[in-house]
């Protein structure tokens, strides 16, 4: 069994490998922007909120997509498009539902931002928002790599 | 058992993968904060040492593979290539002289060659 699980299709390599990278570069977005705004408090400096917004715009959301993309793309060459078995269905649980919940960190971010720019509040209950959503994110994230690494049926 | 080994192997990647990111902020000019770095920094540790000391329980546990594989000995020579530039930057960084951003470069560059080197395995 353990040597069934070290042989895959050379055709797989490249989407796994972009997949991978999508995923690694997600996790480590969403860790910068929840652990930066956390560590400012709740009165984050401008930069700091910025920083949140950008991390989710320029990172995390082009991530998801790489992430999203390459999984079809896997699925297809593994055949798994058709009939999904249970921790493929777990990963497109994650990533749908954890889409609307960085679409919505990322709107709060670009108002606090927006906030921050004109020397109002520097984000406050709309920092807290994010940190909420984006942990609520990396805590699936989690669940979804130990489905898509231990592939219970 | 290997399940578990794996996912743990792939959870510690995840740290070491997500400390360059992390620090990737800061080469590109941002700020993040004491607090970040200071995450980033521990990921590191437990990232770097779970991917070594789990990597090699899975080299010898799986029966398709020895741990004196090319593929394994080039990873684990990038590993330390990564460990090493990862110790500098961190150091670099604190200390405010150096060239923090090459080195952080490279470390980057070396964690993408470690995934290549676990995807691709060339020689397995």
């Amino acid at each position: 069994m353990t040597l069934l699980a070290a042989i895959r299709p050379d055709d797989w390599n490249l989407p796994l490998f972009l997949h991978l990278v999508g995923a690694m570069t997600l996790v480590g977005a969403l860790l910068l922007v929840a652990v930066s705004l956390a560590g400012a408090g709740r009165g984050g400096s401008a930069a700091v909120v910025r920083l949140g917004f950008r991390g989710l715009l320029f990172a995390a959301l082009p991530a998801w997509i790489l992430v999203r993309v390459t999984a079809e793309w896997l699925a297809n060459e593994e055949n798994l498009d058709e009939d999904p078995p249970g921790w493929i269905d777990i990963g497109y649980m994650t990533s749908d539902t954890t889409f609307l919940l960085l679409i919505g960190a990322t709107v709060c971010a670009g108002l606090a931002a927006r906030r921050a720019g004109r020397g109002g509040p520097q984000g406050g209950g709309l920092n807290i928002a994010v940190v909420v959503l984006v942990a609520i994110s990396l805590i699936a994230y989690l669940v979804a790599i130990w489905a898509m690494t231990t592939k219970p049926s | 058992m290997y399940d578990w080994l794996l996912f743990l192997h792939v959870l510690a990647a995840f740290m070491v993968a997500a400390t360059a990111v992390m620090y990737s902020a800061v080469a590109l000019g941002a700020s993040p904060g004491g607090p970040t770095i200071r995450v980033a920094d521990v990921l590191w540790n437990v990232g770097g040492l779970g991917t070594l000391i789990l990597g090699i329980w899975l080299a010898l546990y799986v029966d398709g593979y020895e741990i004196w594989d090319g593929w394994i000995l080039g990873a684990i020579v990038v590993w330390l290539i990564a460990m090493g530039t990862g110790e500098r930057a961190r150091d670099v960084l604190a200390e405010g002289r150096g060239n923090f951003t090459a080195l952080h470069w490279v470390r980057t560059l070396a964690v993408v060659a470690l995934l290549v080197l676990m995807v691709w395995k060339p020689g397995a």
